[in-house]
């Protein structure tokens, strides 16, 4: 879970992701750092997801427990 | 399906580029993006220049260029061309086939074929399938195919998704019958579920192009596009890049007996440097195995991006050695398809400017 939490840190380049908040509301959120997230899932979790599936979460932390579950 | 063809050849190689290079700085202040912001996407796709046509230069236009260049050099005899296949997505005129428009430039004899064949991002790849069939004939001994597209004219400038990343170019490729009795082997996948994923909705008959096709309209992401313009789902054709192509290559490769390391090069379509690198490491194949300089260097013209790139990262290197190339075409359609070949002794394997 830090693991996924540091990947995002990186992408956002924040020294700290508020996982409280949705990907929409962070400044540095567009369509390149969506791009990022899917990439890393990709390549680091065996998911795909698409853009729109990033929005459904109505927040980080919900994302990162999604992932966490169920990574492949 | 799995395919394989024996005593065929590819004999020679052109890549042809129109001159006009434009620079992604000079093209940002039309994105919805801050500047640094344009740099950050720079950076991460590998955007810099691109070769775009002159407003009105067509497909075939390219094309001619390349083919007067060979018989000026005389490393093409006119007289020998039995087939004459153009893979496009931007031909001339919706009636006739622009093949046909090329061999009455030249006045090719009447006993040839010449096909169009609307194809993308694997339109090399497809193009290389048809040619190998037609070679079948017995009086089909030398085919030329043509991969051509002009498409920025259908690009938005205010589509920050695919304008920094799209070249016009075209491609001569010179495919023989031969004596050789290795096989080349071939692997193709399509699903029209997804022929959404890159579309240009308008301007054919299911939406005819109109004052109201033409209006701009801004996305979720703040690009700005008409139904005239080309519109790509980058999420989808990301996430169906990394899961088909990898099992395709692997199935390709081991049909042939042949393990990654036996490969000199892959040889991919070239949609951009980010892709090319996730797939390069999904597949456990070095990157210097899979050159991805072309759209950094001239764009990403579909079909023609893999010729591109074999004429960029090997030119005269073909013509004195001997390489084992795996090559994969992959997009609209939705299409993936790639080929195991051994590329040797050609003609000429250049690239020159129209």
């Amino acid at each position: 879970m830090e693991q996924l939490k540091e990947k995002l840190s990186v992408i956002f380049e924040l020294d700290k992701i508020d996982t409280t908040l949705k990907f929409v509301d962070l400044e540095e959120w567009d369509s390149l750092s969506s791009l990022s997230i899917l990439a890393m899932l990709d390549s680091d979790y065996n998911m795909a997801m698409s853009n729109a599936d990033l929005l459904t979460y109505s927040t980080i932390q919900d994302f990162c427990d999604y992932v966490i579950k169920n990574r492949k | 399906m799995n395919l394989k063809f024996r005593h065929k050849k590819i004999t020679g190689i052109l890549t042809i580029l129109p001159e006009n290079e434009v620079k992604f700085e000079d093209e940002m202040d039309q994105y919805n993006f801050s500047p640094a912001k344009s740099l950050k996407l720079k950076m991460a796709m590998g955007y810099n220049t691109h070769r775009v046509a002159k407003e009105g230069v067509c497909a075939s236009d390219l094309c001619i260029r390349g083919l007067d260049y060979l018989f000026e050099k005389k490393l093409l005899d006119k007289n020998e061309i039995d087939a004459l296949i153009l893979v496009t997505q931007s031909p001339d005129y919706f009636m006739p086939p622009t093949s046909n428009v090329i061999q009455g430039h030249f006045g090719l004899k009447q006993d040839m074929i010449c096909m169009d064949i609307n194809q993308g991002c694997a339109g090399f790849i497809i193009g290389l399938f048809q040619a190998f069939m037609l070679l079948e004939q017995d009086e089909i001994n030398k085919v030329v195919l043509l991969n051509a597209d002009v498409l920025s004219p259908k690009v938005s400038k205010r589509d920050r998704n695919s304008n920094p990343l799209i070249g016009d170019a075209a491609s001569v490729t010179i495919v023989e019958k031969s004596d050789d009795s290795g096989i080349i082997f071939g692997n193709l996948k399509m699903d029209g579920t997804g022929f959404d994923a890159l579309i240009i909705p308008a301007g054919g008959s299911r939406l005819p192009a109109s004052a109201d096709t033409a209006q701009l309209h801004e996305d979720a992401a703040g690009n700005f596009r008409s139904l005239n313009h080309l519109v790509m789902k980058g999420d989808e054709v990301f996430n169906f890049v990394q899961r088909e192509v990898p099992p395709m290559i692997e199935q390709l490769l081991s049909t042939a007996g042949c393990s990654r390391e036996d490969v000199d090069f892959y040889m991919f379509h070239q949609p951009n440097k980010f892709m090319l690198n996730k797939l390069a490491d999904k597949l456990g194949v070095p990157r210097e195995k899979m050159p991805s300089n072309i759209v950094e260097n001239f764009g990403n013209a579909s079909g023609v991006s893999i010729p591109t790139a074999i004429g960029f990262n090997l030119g005269t290197r073909l013509t004195r050695e001997s390489l084992l190339i795996c090559l994969a075409g992959f997009g609209v359609g939705l299409t993936w398809a790639s080929i195991l070949i051994r590329l040797e002794n050609l003609d000429f394997n250049e690239i020159i400017n129209y």
